[in-house]
C-alpha cells in the first residue's frame, strides 16, 4: 500500500519534470528538469528493489552524464541570452505521434492479461535486494560484456577528445 | 519435299545468292559482277526449263511446307508449290530476266553503276520468282513488296535525275495504294479461313464458309493489289513514269514480268475470284476499260518508250479482261506471248535510243537500213502485238475474243476490238515513224547495236513468232491442256467469224497507219486540228495525274491537317506530360530532404506509429477495448 | 500492489514525452537531453520486466547497467559533436544546421 503511494508520488514526479524538460524554455533549466527526473528514475529503480542500479544512475547520470551537460551548456552559451522559442514548428505532428505512441502502448498493456503470461504470482513484490545477484552475474556470466563496455567507455573517450581537441595552430 | 519443289526453290534463290556475292564482294569488279549475275539467273533459266519439262511431261501439284508461326488460330507458314502455272512462270521470268541481263552487258556496258545494275537486277528476278513459287498469302505479300522496292530500285537507278527518283517514288506509292487493298482482302480472307494457304483458302471459300457479299469485297480487295501492280485505272499513273528508268528494266519489270504479277495472282486466286460473279465483272470492266483508255492515250505520243508504256497498259488490261470473263487459259497465254513481244519492243528501243540518244519518234526516221536487225526484230514484234496471223499474238489475243464471245460479253468484246484496231494502228505509227521513211535529223552517226544487245533481240522474235503455236488447235501439246482452271477442256476450235473479225480489224488499223504516215495521203497535222480538244485530251493522259494532284492538295492534306494537329499536340502532349509529371514529381519529393534531422526523426517514429497502428489492425483483440473494456 | 502494468505505463508515457522532445526541440542540447529521456523510459521497463519475470538473474538490471553505460558514451561523443559544430558555425539550433538540404 505505501509502495503504491510512493509508486504514484515518484510517477509523476518522474512525468511532471519530463514535460517540464521538454518545454523549458531556458536549457540550463531544462537540464535540472533532467536532473529531476533522473533521480525520480532512480527512486522508481529503489522501489523495484534493484538499489544497486539506483545508485548507479544517480551516481553516473545525475553525476556524470548531467553535469556533462551543464558544462557543454555554458561552453556553447549565446551571448545573448536565451533566443526565442525553444519549440521549432512541427510541435503538432510531434505531439499527434507521441500521444499516439503512448496511447496505443498504453492500450496493449491493459489487454494484456499479465496474470497468465507471466505465470508467478504478481504478489511477490517484495522488495528484495538483488545487489549480490548483480555482482555475481556481472563477474561470472557477463564478465565479457562487462570487459567490451569498458573498452567502448575508452573508445568513446577517445573519440570525444578527438572530436573536440582544437588544432594547435587554429586560434578560437 | 518433291524435287519440283526444291528445283522451284534453287531457281528462286540463286539470284538471291548472286545479289548477295555482288554486293558484299563484287561491286568493284564490273564484269564479275555481271558474270554472277547471269550466270545465276542462267541456272535458274536451266532449272526452271527442267521445271517446265517435267510439268509438261507429268503434270502434278508439287508443294512444300514449313510451319513458321502459329498465332490467333491462324497458321503461317513459309512453302513452295509448284503446279503448272508456277511453271510457266518460272520459265518467262528466268528467261526474260536471262536476256534481259544479257542485253545490259551492252547498254549499260558506260553506266557507273553497272555491278549496282545487276545486283538489283538479280534481287528483282529473286523477288518475282518468290512471288511465283510462294504458296500461301502471306509469303507472296511479302515478296510483292520486295519486288516493289526493286522495282523502286530500278526506276530510280539514275537517282541524281530528279524525275527519275520521282517516278520511283510515285510508283513505289501507287503501288502502295493498291497493296492496301490487297492486305486487307488477305487479312479478311486468312483469319476466316484460320491459314494463309492458297489452296486451303480456296477450298475454304468454295465450301460455301463464306457469305457472296463477303466474298465479293474480299475478291475486290485482293484485285486492289493486281490494280496497283498492273496498272490497271486508276493506279496506272506510275506505269509511263517509270520510263524514266533504264530501258532494260522497263523491259524487264514493266512489261514482261512485275506487271504480270498482278494477272498471276489473279490467277493463282482464281478459285476465290470465280466464285464471286460481281467481283469478275468488275474485273473485266476495269480490264476492259483500261485496255482502250491507254490505247487511246498510245495514239498521240512522241515518246517511244511512252508509245510502249500505254501499249503495254493497254495489253494488261486485256489480260485482265479475259480473266475477268472466265477466259483462265486465255489470260494466262496473253500473258507469255505479252512478255516475248513486249520486252522485244522494248529491248528493241532500247536499241535505237542507245543509238541515237534520243527518245523522240520524230527525231527518227529511215533506221531501217542503219540498224537492220533491230529493225525486223521490231517489225516482227508489231506484228506480234497487232494480232496478225501466225505470230504469236493473233493466238493469244483471239482466244481472248473467243473467252468473251463466249461468254457473253458483249460490250467488252466491242471494246477489245477496237482496241484491237488502235493497237494495230498505234504500233504501226511507231514502227513506220522511226524506221521507214527518210532519214531524221540525228540518222547520222545511227549504228547497229552490239552482239550482246542483238542477240537477245533475235532470240525474242524466234518465240515472238512461234509461242503463239502452243495456242493452235489440232496439235498434240496445247496450253488449253497445260493451263486451265477446273477441267481440262478440250481446246476450242477456231472460231473463223472471229479470227476473221479480229484479223480485218488489225489490217485495217495497219493500213490507216501506213497511209497517214508513209503515204501521207491524209495529213497528220489536219487530223490533229480537227480533232482539237479530243487531241489535246489525249495527249494530255486524260489529265488524271493533274486529277490526282489536286485531289492530294487540296483534299487530303486537309484531312492530314487535322492529323496532323492531333499528333503534335496529342500524342506529343501526353509524352511531354509525362516528362513533366515526373519532373514535378520529383521536385515535390525534394521537399522530404530538408537536410534537418528532426524531420528525419519525425519520419521514422511517424512510421512506428504507422506500423504500430497496422499492427493493432490487425490484432482484433486489440480494437475491443475501443468499445469499452 | 504494483503490477507490472504500472511500470510499463509509466515507461510508456515517458516514451513519449521523449518522443515530443525530440522532435520539437531546437537546441540540439535539448535533443540530447530528451534523448536520455528515451533511454530512461527504456531502463524502468527492464527493470520492470526483470522482477517479475526472472528476479533470481536479474537480467533486466544487468542490462540497464549496461545501457547506462552506452548512454553515457553515447552523450559524450554526441556532446562532443555539438561543441565542434559550434565551434565551426556558431549554430546551436537543430534547424539550423542544415547542410543536407537540398
Amino acid at each position: 500500500m505505501v509502495e503504491l503511494i510512493l509508486f504514484y508520488a515518484f510517477a509523476a514526479l518522474i512525468i511532471f519534470s519530463a514535460v517540464l524538460l521538454v518545454t523549458a524554455r531556458n536549457v540550463f533549466h531544462g537540464a535540472l528538469y533532467l536532473a529531476s527526473t533522473l533521480f525520480g528514475v532512480a527512486a522508481i529503480f529503489a522501489l523495484s528493489g534493484s538499489f544497486f542500479l539506483a545508485g548507479i544512475q544517480v551516481l553516473i547520470y545525475i553525476g556524470a552524464v548531467v553535469v556533462l551537460l551543464i558544462f557543454v551548456i555554458n561552453l556553447t552559451r549565446q551571448i545573448a541570452g536565451s533566443s526565442a522559442a525553444q519549440v521549432n514548428e512541427a510541435v503538432v505532428p510531434a505531439l499527434i505521434t507521441s500521444l499516439l505512441t503512448i496511447t496505443l502502448i498504453v492500450l496493449a498493456v491493459l489487454k494484456t492479461d499479465w496474470a497468465t503470461r507471466i505465470g508467478k504470482s504478481v504478489a511477490q513484490t517484495e522488495a528484495m535486494d538483488n545487489t549480490a545477484v548483480i555482482g555475481t552475474q556481472l563477474l561470472t556470466n557477463f564478465a565479457i560484456p562487462f570487459e567490451v563496455v569498458s573498452v567502448l567507455l575508452l573508445a568513446a573517450l577517445i573519440g570525444a577528445i578527438a572530436i573536440v581537441s582544437r588544432d594547435k595552430e587554429a586560434g578560437k | 519435299m518433291g524435287i519440283l519443289s526444291m528445283a522451284g526453290i534453287a531457281a528462286a534463290l540463286l539470284p538471291f545468292l548472286a545479289f548477295l556475292a555482288i554486293v558484299t564482294f563484287t561491286k568493284k569488279y564490273r564484269n564479275v559482277s555481271a558474270l554472277v549475275s547471269i550466270s545465276a539467273t542462267g541456272l535458274s533459266f536451266l532449272t526452271a526449263c527442267y521445271i517446265l519439262y517435267s510439268q509438261i511431261t507429268a503434270p502434278q501439284q508439287s508443294s512444300f511446307n514449313i510451319p513458321w508461326m502459329y498465332i490467333a488460330g491462324i497458321e503461317m507458314n513459309m512453302g513452295v508449290l509448284v503446279n503448272q502455272l508456277t511453271s510457266i512462270m518460272l520459265f518467262i521470268v528466268t528467261f526474260v530476266s536471262l536476256l534481259v541481263q544479257i542485253y545490259s552487258t551492252g547498254y549499260m556496258h558506260d553506266d557507273e553503276g553497272y555491278s549496282k545494275f545487276f545486283a538489283f537486277l538479280s534481287l528483282f528476278t529473286f523477288s518475282m520468282l518468290g512471288i511465283v513459287i510462294s504458296n500461301n498469302l502471306l509469303q507472296i505479300y511479302v515478296f510483292w513488296e520486295l519486288v516493289g522496292l526493286s522495282s523502286y530500285l530500278l526506276i530510280g537507278f539514275w537517282y541524281f535525275k530528279p524525275e527519275a527518283s520521282d517516278a520511283a517514288k510515285k510508283a513505289f506509292v501507287v503501288n502502295r495504294v493498291g497493296d492496301f487493298g490487297f492486305l486487307l482482302g488477305i487479312l479478311i480472307v486468312s483469319f476466316r479461313a484460320g491459314t494463309f494457304d492458297f489452296m486451303k483458302v480456296i477450298d475454304f471459300a468454295k465450301s460455301g464458309a463464306i457469305d457472296p457479299n463477303t466474298l465479293t469485297v474480299i475478291a475486290l480487295l485482293l484485285f486492289c493489289g493486281a490494280v496497283g501492280k498492273s496498272a490497271q485505272f486508276p493506279l496506272h499513273v506510275w506505269l509511263p513514269d517509270a520510263m524514266e528508268g533504264p530501258t532494260p528494266v522497263s523491259a524487264l519489270i514493266h512489261a514482261a514480268t512485275m506487271v504480270a504479277a498482278g494477272v498471276f495472282m489473279v490467277a493463282r486466286l482464281y478459285g476465290i475470284f470465280s466464285l464471286s460473279p460481281a467481283a469478275m465483272n468488275v474485273i473485266a470492266y476495269i480490264g476492259g476499260f483500261t485496255a482502250i483508255f491507254a490505247a487511246s492515250i498510245a495514239l498521240v505520243q512522241d515518246d517511244i518508250k511512252r508509245i510502249l508504256a500505254y501499249s503495254t497498259l493497254s495489253q494488261l488490261g486485256y489480260m485482265i479482261l479475259a480473266l475477268g470473263a472466265g477466259g483462265f487459259t486465255a489470260g494466262m497465254f496473253h500473258l507469255t506471248t505479252h512478255a516475248f513481244f513486249k520486252a522485244l519492243l522494248f529491248l528493241g528501243a532500247g536499241s535505237v535510243i542507245h543509238s541515237m540518244g534520243t527518245n523522240d519518234i520524230w527525231r527518227m526516221g529511215g533506221l531501217h537500213k542503219k540498224m537492220p536487225i533491230t529493225s525486223i526484230t521490231m517489225l516482227i514484234a508489231t506484228l506480234a502485238i497487232s494480232g496478225i496471223w501466225p505470230f504469236s499474238g493473233f493466238w493469244s489475243k483471239d482466244e481472248i475474243f473467243l473467252a468473251l464471245h463466249n461468254s457473253g460479253h458483249t460490250v467488252l468484246y466491242y471494246t477489245a476490238v477496237v482496241t484491237a484496231f488502235m493497237t494495230s494502228f498505234y504500233m504501226f505509227r511507231l514502227y513506220i515513224v522511226t524506221f521507214m521513211g527518210k532519214q531524221g535529223e540525228h540518222a547520222g552517226h545511227a549504228h547497229e547495236s552490239p552482239l550482246s544487245m542483238t542477240v537477245p533481240l533475235m532470240i525474242l522474235a524466234v518465240f515472238s513468232i512461234f509461242s503463239g503455236l502452243v495456242g493452235m488447235p489440232g496439235q498434240p501439246f496445247n496450253i488449253s491442256n497445260f493451263i486451265y482452271f477446273g477441267e481440262m477442256e478440250k481446246p476450242a476450235g477456231l472460231n473463223m467469224t472471229i479470227a476473221y473479225i479480229s484479223t480485218a480489224v488489225a489490217l485495217s488499223g495497219i493500213a490507216l497507219a501506213f497511209i497517214i504516215y508513209f503515204f501521207k495521203l491524209v495529213r497528220a497535222e489536219s487530223l490533229k486540228k480537227v480533232s482539237g480538244p479530243v487531241y489535246t485530251l489525249l495527249k494530255n493522259k486524260y489529265y488524271v495525274d493533274e486529277i490526282y494532284l489536286f485531289f492530294i492538295r487540296n483534299v487530303f492534306f486537309a484531312i492530314t491537317a487535322v492529323i496532323k494537329w492531333f499528333d503534335r499536340n496529342i500524342v506529343d502532349g501526353l509524352v511531354n506530360l509525362t516528362g513533366w509529371l515526373v519532373r514535378q514529381g520529383g521536385a515535390q519529393l525534394r521537399r522530404t530532404a530538408t537536410g534537418s534531422v528532426q524531420t528525419y526523426a519525425l519520419m521514422i517514429f511517424g512510421g512506428m506509429v504507422v506500423a504500430m497502428i497496422a499492427f493493432a489492425i490487425y490484432n482484433p483483440g486489440l480494437l475491443t477495448l475501443f468499445g469499452g473494456r | 500492489m504494483i503490477t507490472l502494468a504500472h511500470y510499463v505505463i509509466l515507461s510508456a508515457i515517458l516514451f513519449g514525452i521523449g518522443i515530443f522532445g525530440v522532435l520539437t526541440r531546437r537546441n540540439a542540447i535539448g535533443i540530447l537531453m530528451s534523448i536520455e529521456l528515451l533511454f530512461n523510459a527504456v531502463n524502468i521497463n527492464m527493470v520492470a520486466f526483470s522482477r517479475f519475470l526472472t528476479p533470481d538473474g536479474a537480467y533486466g538490471e544487468l542490462f540497464t547497467i549496461f545501457i547506462i553505460t552506452v548512454a553515457a558514451a553515447e552523450s559524450i561523443l554526441g556532446l562532443a559533436i555539438i561543441l565542434a559544430i559550434y565551434r565551426n558555425r556558431k549554430v546551436l539550433n537543430a534547424d539550423e544546421m542544415n547542410l543536407m538540404k537540398w
